[in-house]
C-alpha cells in the first residue's frame, strides 16, 4: 500500500498571469458579494444575535408532541427564526430587538414559554446599544490582529513581494469565507469572529513555509516549491479534516460556536490553499525571475 | 550516567510537564476552593479538579450599566459635597437628595479640588440635568452618562454581599469597560436561573437606628428602643468618603427634616430621641462601648446608636461631643446631617452598604440596555459531553490524516501523543490557575491540536527530506531549519490572538489566551521533544 501523496504541480506550463488569474477573479467576486451586501443590508454580513441584539430561547419539550406548533403560538411576537437540534431534542427560538420596546423582553418571553408548558434551558438577551459595541470591537480587533500580523511579515522577511504576498493572500483568506458565509446563509457571530482571527493565524503558516523555502533556503524554485508544497498542503488538510469533523458533529449537538468555528475555519483554509499555491507562488516567481533583476 | 539525561533533557522535560499537569488535575491539593458553608465535594465538579464556566455547568451572567448622569470637573466653589448635592437636587423637579451624589476627585488631598456629581434618578434626562448644573450655579467641564467611580465600587460591594450572602459558591461581580469608555457590570453566578439572580439583584432589606442605654434592671444591663430612625427617614446616604484631613473615613448621612404641618419631622424626632436615651447631652456625646456577639453594653459604656440591618445589630456608634451639644440644644434638625466615622475607610464602605440594606446606589438597566445569558444545568452538562464529542472527533480526523499520509507509526504515532500531550497540559494548567472551562475554551483546545500537529508536520518533513538521517548533525541543522518557520507561525498566531484576550468580545478572551498558552507551549516545550523522539528513531537503527 503506498501513503497519500501531495500531488506534484508543474508551474511551468502556466504563466504568472494565468496562475494569478483564479484567486484574483474569487477575491474579486467575493469582495463584490460583500459589498452589495453591505449596499442592500447595510451590514457586510448576516448579522447574529450577538451584532443586532435580541433574545435568543433553547426550548425543551417536555410534554411530548408538536413542539414546533406550539413554539409559534406560544409567545405574542412573532419569533424571528426556529432552529431544531435533532440530537437533543431542543429548539433555539431567536427574537430579534425590537427597537421600539426592549424593555423586560426576555421576562415576559420566559414567563410565556413557561405559561405554554415549554421548559427554558436556556436564555441568551443581548440589548441593541451592546450589540453595536460589540460591532465596533469586532472591527477594531480584525484590524489590530490583521495589522500585526502584516508588520510581523515584513520584519521577518523583510523585502516588499514576498511580504506583500502573504499578506494579500491572508486578506483575501479573511473575505472569501466572509462572502461564502452571506451565500450560504450563515450569521456572523462571535466564534466567526474567533474563527476569522484563527484564520490570520492559521493561513500564514503555510505561506511563511513557502516564502522560507524559497527564499532562504538554497535549491532550485521549483524544487523549494514543491518541498514546501508537500508540507503545506499535508498541514493545512490536516486542520481541514479536523475543523470540516468538528463542524459535522457540532451541527448534530447542536453547540454553535464550535459548529460555526469548524465551518468559517474549513473553507478558510480552502480558500488558502487556492491562495498560497497560486497567488503566493506566482508572486514569489515573479520577484524571484523577474523582481529581482529590477 | 547523565550523559541520556542530557541528551533527553527535552523528552524528560515534556515528561515533567505532563506529570505536573496530572498532580494539578487530580490531586486534592489542587482542588477548587470552597465557598463558605459549601463542602470540597460541592466545589469539586467530577473526578478532576477542572471547573466549568457558565456554558458548561448552567448559570446566569448579566451584564448590565448602571443608569445615570455624571457631571466632571465640577468646581465645588469651596462647598462641602453634600452641600453640592443638595444644591443640585434643589433645581430637579421631584428629586430627592438620595438620587444626586456629589464627589472630590482624589478624595483627602484638601478641600479646594474639583469633583464630580451624579444623579441617579432614572427620571432625569440629561438635559434636565444639564440645566440643573446651570441653574445650581457650579462650574463643570462635561456631562457623560453612567455614575461615577465611587458608585460603581459601591455598586460592586454591595452586589458581592448579596451572592456572598445567599451562599451562591464561584458567584462573581466585576466592572468591565467596554471599548467606547463605558463601563458595565459584569455578574455571574453558577448554577441560578435567570429570574432568580434578578429578583436577587433587587431584593432589599430592612434597615433602621436603635438605641440601646443602659439599664440597672436587665440582667445584661442593656435596654433597647427600636425604630428611631426608619429607612425611609434618610434623605441621603453617602458613598464612603476619606477624612479630608487626618486619617479616618466617614459616611455622610442626612436625615429628612421636613414634616406636614403639626408633626415633627424625622430629625426632630430623631433629635430628641437621642437627648432622651443619654446618647447626647449639653455635656458632649456619649462613648460606646457594645459588643456586637453578646448584643448588651460593654463595661461603662454610654448610650449607643445601632445599626440594624433586617433585624440584627451590625454597627454601633457613640457621638462626637460638637454634634451631641447641637443636638442637646435643638439646633441639629434644621440641617439634619451628621456623619458615621469610622477608622478605616474599608469599615466606612461597609457601613454605607449596610445602611442601604442591599439597595443599588443607582439602578442597574439589565432589560434596557443589558445582556444576560442563561443556561441550565441539563444544557450545561450535555454542552459539556458534547464538545468533548467533537473535540475527540477531531483529533481522529487529524490521527487519519496523519497516518494516511505517512504510513509510518513511527513518525505519526509520536506526533499524535505529542499533540495530545500538549492540551493535556493546558487542561493541567486550567486546573492549577483555576480558570473556568467553556466552549470557548474547548474551541481553543481544538485549535492547539490543529496548530500543533501543523508544525509537527512541518518538523518531520524537513527532517526527512533530502534522503537519510545518519548522523545526529544533519538531524539538527535540519531541525533548525524547521523551528525558523514554526517560532514564526507561531509569532503571528499569537500577535493574531493577543487582541482578543485584552478586548471584551464575550467568552471570546478564554478562547485567546488558551490559544496563545498552546502555542508557547508548543513552540517550547512540546515541539523539541518531539524532535528528540524522531531522532531517536530515525537515526538509531
Amino acid at each position: 500500500m503506498t501513503a497519500i501523496e501531495v500531488p506534484e504541480v508543474d508551474y511551468t506550463e502556466y504563466s504568472n498571469r494565468q496562475l494569478v488569474l483564479v484567486p484574483l477573479a474569487v477575491l474579486a467576486l467575493a469582495v463584490l458579494v460583500i459589498g452589495g451586501w453591505y449596499a442592500v443590508t447595510g451590514a457586510p454580513a448576516t448579522l447574529g444575535l450577538e451584532f443586532t441584539g435580541g433574545v435568543e430561547l433553547r426550548v425543551a419539550d417536555d410534554a411530548g408532541g408538536d413542539v414546533e406548533e406550539r413554539i409559534e403560538t406560544a409567545f405574542d411576537r412573532e419569533p424571528d427564526s426556529i432552529r431544531s437540534i435533532p440530537a437533543d431534542d431542543v429548539y433555539v427560538v431567536t427574537f430579534r430587538a425590537a427597537a421600539d420596546d426592549p424593555e423586560g423582553l426576555a421576562s415576559d418571553l420566559e414567563s410565556q414559554a413557561d405559561a405554554a408548558g415549554l421548559s427554558v434551558e436556556a436564555i441568551d438577551q443581548v440589548s441593541p446599544s451592546f450589540a453595536s459595541d460589540t460591532a465596533r470591537t469586532t472591527i477594531f480587533g480584525l484590524a489590530l490582529a490583521f495589522l500585526g500580523m502584516s508588520v510581523l511579515v515584513f520584519a521577518l522577511f523583510r523585502t516588499f513581494v514576498p511580504s506583500i504576498a502573504v499578506v494579500a493572500s491572508a486578506f483575501s483568506d479573511l473575505v472569501i469565507p466572509v462572502a461564502a458565509m452571506n451565500l450560504l446563509g450563515i450569521e456572523m457571530t462571535l466564534g466567526i469572529v474567533a474563527a476569522l482571527l484563527m484564520i490570520i493565524g492559521y493561513s500564514v503558516d503555510s505561506d511563511i513555509l513557502l516564502n522560507n523555502s524559497v527564499l532562504r533556503r538554497t535549491g532550485e524554485f521549483y524544487e523549494s516549491v514543491s518541498r514546501a508544497m508537500r508540507t503545506g498542503v499535508t498541514m493545512t488538510v490536516t486542520s481541514i479534516a479536523a475543523m470540516l469533523v468538528m463542524a459535522i458533529v457540532a451541527t448534530v449537538f447542536g453547540v454553535g460556536l464550535l459548529r460555526d468555528i469548524g465551518i468559517i475555519l474549513a473553507i478558510g483554509l480552502c480558500a488558502d490553499l487556492m491562495n498560497t499555491y497560486l497567488l503566493n507562488v506566482a508572486l514569489l516567481r515573479w520577484y524571484k525571475f523577474e523582481g529581482v533583476k529590477r | 550516567m547523565f550523559e541520556p539525561i542530557k541528551e533527553n533533557w527535552r523528552v524528560l522535560l515534556l515528561v515533567v510537564v505532563v506529570l505536573g499537569a496530572t498532580v494539578a488535575l487530580f490531586a486534592p491539593q489542587f482542588a477548587p476552593e470552597t465557598a463558605p458553608g459549601e463542602s470540597a465535594e460541592n466545589a469539586t465538579q467530577g473526578i478532576t479538579n477542572l471547573q466549568y464556566g457558565l456554558d458548561l455547568a448552567g448559570g446566569t451572567r448579566i451584564r448590565a450599566p448602571l443608569l445615570g448622569y455624571t457631571a466632571t470637573g465640577v468646581d465645588f466653589a469651596g462647598e462641602t459635597p453634600t452641600q453640592v448635592a443638595s444644591d443640585v437636587a434643589a433645581e430637579l423637579e421631584g428629586v430627592s437628595t438620595r438620587e444626586v451624589d456629589a464627589v472630590r476627585d482624589d478624595e483627602g488631598t484638601g478641600s479646594d479640588g474639583a469633583g464630580a456629581v451624579e444623579v441617579t434618578d432614572t427620571s432625569v434626562s440629561e438635559s434636565e440635568f444639564r440645566a440643573a448644573m446651570d441653574a445650581s450655579g457650579y462650574a463643570y467641564d462635561t456631562i457623560r452618562s453612567g455614575v461615577t467611580q465611587e458608585t460603581r465600587d459601591a455598586a460592586v460591594e454591595v452586589i458581592q454581599g448579596k451572592i456572598n450572602e445567599a451562599g451562591l459558591s464561584g458567584g462573581s461581580v466585576q466592572q468591565v469597560q467596554s471599548i467606547t469608555g463605558e463601563y458595565f457590570i459584569l455578574v455571574e453566578v453558577p448554577g441560578q436561573g435567570r429570574q432568580d439572580v434578578i429578583d436577587l439583584l433587587e431584593e432589599r432589606g430592612t434597615v433602621e437606628i436603635a438605641i440601646a442605654y443602659p439599664d440597672a434592671d436587665a440582667s445584661d444591663g442593656t435596654a433597647r428602643t427600636d425604630g428611631i430612625l426608619a429607612q425611609d427617614d434618610f434623605e441621603n446616604i453617602g458613598t464612603a468618603s476619606r477624612r479630608e484631613a487626618g486619617s479616618g473615613a466617614y459616611v455622610p448621612v442626612s436625615v429628612v427634616n421636613e414634616a406636614p404641618e403639626g408633626q415633627r419631622s424625622p430629625a426632630v424626632q430623631f433629635q430628641d430621641a437621642v437627648v432622651e436615651y443619654g446618647v447626647a447631652s449639653a455635656s458632649g456625646g456619649a462613648r460606646c462601648n457594645y459588643d456586637l456577639e453578646t448584643n448588651s453594653l460593654g463595661e461603662s459604656s454610654d448610650s449607643c446608636l445601632l445599626l440594624v440591618v433586617d433585624g440584627e445589630v451590625v454597627n454601633a456608634f457613640g457621638m462626637d461631643d460638637g454634634l451631641a451639644r447641637s443636638m442637646a440644644s435643638g439646633g441639629w434638625a434644621d440641617s439634619g446631617n451628621f456623619r458615621l466615622t469610622t477608622t478605616s475607610f474599608a469599615d466606612a464602605q461597609t457601613i454605607s452598604i449596610n445602611l442601604r440594606a442591599g439597595a443599588l446606589p443607582a439602578e442597574l438597566d439589565i432589560s434596557g440596555q443589558g445582556t444576560s445569558s442563561t443556561i441550565s444545568a441539563t444544557q450545561g452538562e450535555n454542552f459539556r459531553l458534547y464538545s468533548a464529542i467533537a473535540g475527540v472527533f477531531a483529533v481522529f480526523a487529524v490521527a487519519g490524516v496523519v497516518f494516511l499520509r505517512y504510513r509510518e507509526p513511527k513518525v505519526a504515532l509520536p506526533m499524535i501523543v505529542t499533540a495530545l500531550a500538549e492540551v493535556y497540559a493546558l487542561l493541567g494548567f486550567a486546573a492549577l490557575v483555576g480558570y473556568p472551562l467553556e466552549l470557548a475554551v474547548i474551541a481553543g483546545f481544538i485549535a492547539v491540536v490543529g496548530t500543533g500537529v501543523d508544525d509537527l508536520v512541518i518538523i518531520a518533513d524537513e527532517v526527512m527530506s533530502e534522503g537519510e538521517v545518519n548522523s545526529r548533525t544533519v538531524f539538527d541543522s535540519r531541525f533548525r531549519r524547521a523551528f525558523w518557520v514554526i517560532g514564526a507561525a507561531a509569532a503571528t498566531t499569537i500577535v493574531a490572538m493577543s487582541p482578543l484576550m485584552v478586548l471584551s468580545l464575550g467568552d471570546l478572551s478564554g478562547f485567546a489566551i488558551f490559544t496563545i498558552l498552546g502555542v508557547l507551549i508548543g513552540v517550547l516545550i512540546t515541539r523539541p521533544a518531539y524532535g528528540d523522539i524522531l531522532r531517536r528513531l530515525l537515526t538509531v537503527r
